[in-house]
């Protein structure tokens, strides 16, 4: 693959407004973002700032009100809700602050999810979920069910969710802000290790010290970008610019 | 696809919630119910009809001496049934009069039967057949006609010889191979050789005289009568109306006179004629043909618009779960299969405990009354079918609003 066919999300005057009745909330006001393969992006800005808004539009959860959206180098702003199914069980692995699991299943059952929706077989299906589960520390709690389980696994188990489909991206909107700081340093550092092993990442965040360990931050502020800051410590990328799109054979 | 996991989801929701799941298949439960019950008695009755009076619809300018009227119609006291209940059967000497009376009838024929529980063939078993001790004319006035082999002859008659003429269910179970003919069948304690085997009657619901085993009165009367020289009925077909009016006249007075009643008294035998029991019969046929499909159409929509209110709390209460599932990559009609899956299973649970209490209810009907109740086949198929048109049309309305919901409104909501 040649450099500039590593951008994976590219947004070009995105915006999302809500239409309140009385007035309409301008939640993003035309926002352009590149983020290429293997990047792990910290979204940072104060309260309100359309950080969610941000991230649910990259995963395909919500619509864009107006702009577009290129991900891996189609658009998907105009996609049919199957579509959209479809490239969130595919392409994206979303990582919630409150976890969303389902209450009355096992945590296996939980990771098999988007597997099941996949299409993939029972038995492979398990193994897979299994693995995944392994991975990030849980194999000895496949069979429990998340309220049986502490905060911390839970988020786990939700991460070994994402990612079990291989997505092309992992999402994670403040993945560590219903946990305690000892618990939010291993979900980090399980972070950092899929960063390391190739996964490109998007997390919101409200703390400096876990945007520390993202090669880039961006901080939006009313709804717009106000920073794009690349770090040195990830690979080098110049973000302000608006990224060269090649289409992709 | 997911339809294992849509039906895996419907099964844990419908166990975790089994009040709320007790509730919202009730209806349908209640409506299958009533369908199958009344479907049983209309089937016990249309059978008691052609086994126990099939013999008195044999058509025109007939009439039959009985013990009682065979279908009560509704419009006699108390009193007046309990006193034809205590009515003698007819027997030989009445078959006499009666003859006597009528020498110029073009048929004269007179039964005895009774239900047996089993007829054997060395280790071969047909269960609930019917056996009729018939006169002469007997297979005459049914219009059955012999398949193989022959009926029964005069000779029979007289001699009373152990023969008999099967009916083809009888002939299918216990000879499935070889031929029946020359070979012997057992009922209780006695054996009779089969000569004929009669021609399938059949039809939509099945023919109770395709299990039917027909021999010489007088064989009957010797071997396997419950009371020695009873009659179920006299028969006689003449040759047109008036000459009925008049046969019916006569052969009262003979009756009588034979009986010993004296004038005033009231008779103790009762006449029919296949007019009066197919009136009857068809009055209450059309009573419940009509009332049954409207009040089972009613129960059913209203049980669909229970389960359906009941599956609209579901998918409220479970946005939260519907929008993991989409976040997770679910298509609308991934969405929309769990919840037919479970508004189905719902639905088809309850027509199935419908059939269960509707059998039962079947079953006590045929206690409390000499009707037998019967459930043919494609009662049980329009159950389940009903079930699952109620089961999939109530869902289907909660399911496009679940599968709908826009997933990060699911999610965030509380
Ligand atoms: N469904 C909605 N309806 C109306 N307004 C909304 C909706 N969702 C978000 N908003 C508004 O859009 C703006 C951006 O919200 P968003 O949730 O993206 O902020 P955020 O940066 O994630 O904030 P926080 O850090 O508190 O999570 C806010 O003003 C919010 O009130
Ligand atoms: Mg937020």
């Amino acid at each position: 693959m040649q450099g500039s066919d590593e951008t994976v999300i590219v947004t070009r005057g995105l915006r999302k407004e809500y239409d309140m009745g009385a007035e309409i909330v301008y939640a993003l006001r035309g926002v352009d973002i590149a983020i290429r393969r293997n990047e792990f992006i910290a979204v940072m800005g104060p309260s309100g700032s359309g950080k969610s808004t941000l991230l649910n539009l990259v995963g395909c959860l919500d619509t864009p009100t107006a702009g577009e959206y290129i991900l891996n180098g189609s658009p998907v702003q105009d996609l049919h809700d199957d579509e959209l199914a479809r490239i969130r069980n595919r392409e994206i692995g979303f990582v919630f602050q409150t976890f969303n699991l389902l209450p009355r299943a096992t945590a296996l059952h939980n990771v098999e999810l988007p597997l099941i929706y996949a299409g993939v077989r029972a038995g492979p299906r398990r193994e897979r979920a299994a693995r995944a589960l392994e991975h990030v520390g849980l194999a000895d709690r496949m069979t429990h069910q998340p309220n049986e389980l502490s905060g911390g696994q839970r988020q786990r188990v939700a991460i070994a969710r994402a990612l079990v489909n291989e997505p092309s991206i992992l999402l994670a909107d403040e993945p560590t802000g219903n946990l305690d700081s000892t618990t939010s340093a291993d979900i980090m550092t399980l972070f950092i290790e899929l960063h390391h092993h190739g996964q490109t990442i998007i997390m919101v965040t409200h703390e400096h010290d876990i945007a520390e360990f993202a090669g880039r931050i961006i901080t939006l502020v009313d709804g717009m970008v106000a920073s794009s800051d690349a770090k040195l410590s990830s690979a080098p990328f110049a973000s302000a610019a608006p990224p060269v799109i090649t289409n992709s054979s | 696809m997911s339809l294992a996991e849509a039906i895996r989801v419907a099964l844990t929701q419908i166990w975790a919630h089994k009040l709320k799941s007790l509730f919202s298949l009730a209806g349908v439960a209640i409506g299958i119910t009533f369908l199958i019950a009344v479907i049983a008695v209309v089937e016990g009755m249309n059978r008691y009809v052609q086994e126990d009076f099939a013999g008195s619809l044999f058509g025109v300018n007939t009439f039959s001496v009985v013990r009682r009227p065979t279908v009560q119609t509704g419009n006699r006291s108390a009193e007046e049934i309990r006193r034809l209940n205590r009515n003698p059967y007819p027997d030989l000497d009445d078959v006499a009069a009666v003859r006597r009376a009528v020498p110029s009838a073009r048929y004269f024929a007179y039964r005895d039967a009774r239900r047996m529980s089993q007829v054997w063939h060395g280790e071969r078993r047909r269960r609930n057949v019917r056996v009729i001790g018939g006169s002469e004319d007997y297979q005459g006035t049914q219009g059955w006609e012999v398949e193989v082999g022959r009926g029964l002859t005069p000779l029979d008659q007289q001699r009373g010889l152990k023969v008999v003429v099967i009916g083809p269910e009888i002939a299918e179970k216990l000879f499935p191979t070889a031929s029946p003919l020359g070979k012997r069948i057992r009922l209780e304690a006695h054996r009779y050789e089969v000569v004929g085997v009669f021609k399938r009657k059949g039809g939509l619901l099945g023919n109770a005289w395709d299990a039917a085993i027909l021999m010489p009165y007088e064989t009957y009367n010797q071997t396997l009568s419950s009371k020695r020289d009873r009659v179920l009925e006299i028969l006689v077909k003449t040759n047109n109306e008036s000459e009925l009016r008049e046969a019916m006249d006569v052969a009262e007075g003979a009756l009588r006179v034979s009986r010993g009643l004296r004038p005033g008294e009231e008779n103790n035998f009762y006449f029919q004629t296949s007019t009066q029991l197919l009136s009857a019969w068809e009055r209450i046929n059309n009573i419940l043909l009509a009332a049954v499909p409207g009040l089972v159409s009613i129960s059913l929509v209203v049980s669909g618009i229970v389960i359906m209110n009941i599956m609209l709390v579901s998918v409220t209460q479970r946005t939260r779960e519907i929008g993991v599932r989409k976040a997770m990559g679910a298509r609308q009609r991934d969405i929309m299969m769990q919840f037919l899956a479970e508004s189905s299973f719902l639905s088809l649970l309850g027509s199935g405990i419908g059939v269960l209490l509707g059998l039962g209810l079947g079953k006590l009907v045929e206690r409390l009354s000499p009707l037998p109740a019967s459930i043919p086949s494609w009662a049980l198929a329009t159950a389940i079918g009903l079930g699952l048109i109620v089961g999939l049309s109530s869902g289907i309305y909660p399911a496009r609003r679940a599968s709908r919901l826009n997933p990060i409104d699911a999610l965030r909501y509380e």
